[in-house]
């Protein structure tokens, strides 16, 4: 809780354990939700599930200011989850003082696999919020990580943002990017967000990158000099950007083996 | 009286103004800077940018963007070349940048202008702690470069060297500005001039970081110079450019 705020932030903690069982599904071992951050795993199909899914739920009203949200994510050996949104998370005005701020903290032991896909956040005009992922890989692991930013509900700038994204493979860091959203000329210069209203970033890891980059007006796809790759997206809307990252994705050598979304 | 002798000796390394500090920011440095737009070709090209107006919007997201995150870096190496730092400062130092610097065109046209710079360091300012600089890198950024010259040679202090690299963030594309559009050049000096107190703050935060280890040191991302950078990469390949990015 933030001092001196009226008492109705929210601190909270959730925590997800996925392993592979003896016969090489992957399962939910730990699951602790903590409102709002709700996690549904999905129930498989069939008899066997090659990956776990689970849905983080029930973020749409939050981050509120003020409120303080963290989820710590574990993938043991050869497991492979993807991690999936349901609906857009709003970034508003809180009901305490102070930037509200959600920070995801994902590891992932060798072999295995995550795709952290969550839907789009909306910086709304008054927000004040601070985002952090951190992802620690160890040398066999892979991940695939978005990011899709709406800067202001229609008509409407954005309000406050800073994320920062840590990408470590083998103790090894791959990507550290922080980005500040908020300040009017800046979003608008051509040399910084170009007057974008959403930004879109996927990050991965894999067995293998792309040899060199690819890119056309709208995205990028960038191989990172450690390894791992970043793809960035600059578009008017949501269903551009989301066209745009599925180009990227494409010219991916890898891209044939993402989960679908 | 001899006229040289009323002349005090500076103690040390005094902010701003030496001779090799100006020289270090000057264009005319022989470098290979004035290859460089800094993206701004790119954004010619797109139409985004066309006259002095659409100018000083570029430079400022360039110089709060690409160049704060430069100044940082050039701080923390004039911090280190001050102090004799090793070849395991410069290669975490040089990981960092990259780790840094998403964009594979810009990591090339920062040490593009590294090589040319560490050149020129060579023959003007020599010093042990480039050639370790050089050992560990193999082909240095150019914030690493201007950082070590002259915190090594006691040229001047971790923010003169921000400044000089923050600088360098917009001259640069300010001059390619007025060759690509046949830009009034003082009106493009002028957009320059207009980032007096924005460059000062930069380079001021820069120097209050330049002792932090290179892990720790800022991260500041600019999305639509990457991009810049990018496009810029495949036109040159696939026509003929003036810039080289």
């Amino acid at each position: 809780m933030v001092a001196g705020g009226t008492g109705r932030e929210v601190r909270s903690r959730a925590r997800l354990v996925v392993e592979r069982d003896e016969r090489g599904d992957s399962v939910v071992r730990e699951l602790r939700s903590q409102a709002p951050l709700t996690l549904v795993p999905r129930r498989p199909r069939t008899g066997t599930s090659r990956q776990a899914v689970v849905h983080l739920v029930g973020s749409a009203s939050s981050p509120l200011g003020g409120d303080d949200l963290a989820l710590h994510v574990s993938v043991a050996p050869g497991a492979r989850l993807s991690l999936r949104g349901i609906a857009a998370a709003l970034a508003l005005p809180g009901h305490g003082p102070g930037a509200s701020r959600g920070s995801i903290r994902i590891e992932v032991a060798d072999g295995g696999i995550v795709e952290y896909l969550p839907e789009p956040t909306v910086v709304t005009e008054r927000a004040d919020h601070r985002a952090e992922l951190s992802v620690r890989l160890e040398e066999h692991a892979r991940v695939r990580c978005r990011e899709t930013l709406v800067l202001g509900r229609s008509g409407e700038p954005p309000g406050r943002l800073r994320t920062d994204l840590e990408l470590e493979r083998g103790g090894r860091r791959l990507l550290r990017n922080g980005l500040d959203i908020g300040d009017p000329s800046l979003g608008a210069s051509h040399g910084y967000l170009g007057g974008a209203r959403v930004l879109a970033t996927e990050s991965v890891v894999w067995d293998r990158d792309p040899e060199a980059p690819v890119s056309a007006r709208e995205w990028t796809l960038m191989p990172l000099a450690a390894g791992g790759s970043l793809i960035t997206v600059l578009a008017g809307d949501t269903i551009t950007a989301g066209r745009c990252l599925e180009r990227a994705r494409a010219a991916h050598p890898a891209g044939a083996e993402f989960s679908e979304q | 009286m001899d006229e040289e002798a009323r002349v005090p000796e500076p103690a040390g390394a005094e902010p701003g103004g030496s001779l090799s500090v100006l020289a270090l920011a000057d264009a005319r440095l022989p470098g290979g800077g004035h290859a460089h737009s800094g993206g701004l070709e790119e954004a010619v090209h797109r139409g985004v940018v066309g006259n002095a107006d659409q100018l000083r919007e570029f430079l400022r997201g360039r110089l709060h963007g690409a160049g704060s995150q430069a100044a940082a870096f050039a701080a923390a190496a004039a911090h280190a070349g001050e102090r004799g730092a090793g070849k395991d400062y410069w290669s975490r130092w040089d990981y960092e940048l990259d780790a840094r610097t998403p964009s594979p065109a810009q990591r090339a046209a920062s040490r593009a202008q590294g090589r040319g710079t560490a050149r020129a360091g060579r023959a003007a300012w020599p010093c042990a702690a480039l050639e370790e600089l050089l050992a560990a890198t193999g082909s240095p950024h150019h914030p690493a470069v201007v950082g070590v010259l002259i915190g090594a040679r006691s040229l001047g202090t971790p923010k003169d060297a921000a400044a000089v690299v923050a600088y360098l963030a917009v001259s640069g594309p300010a001059s390619a500005a007025v060759r690509l559009l046949g830009l009034d050049p003082f009106a493009a000096n002028a957009a320059v001039a207009a980032f007096e107190r924005d460059t000062e703050r930069i380079a001021r935060r820069a120097a209050s970081t330049a002792g932090s280890r290179p892990e720790d040191l800022p991260a500041a991302g600019a999305p639509a110079l990457d991009l810049l950078a990018q496009a810029h990469q495949r036109h040159h390949e696939e026509e003929v450019r003036l810039f080289a990015s």
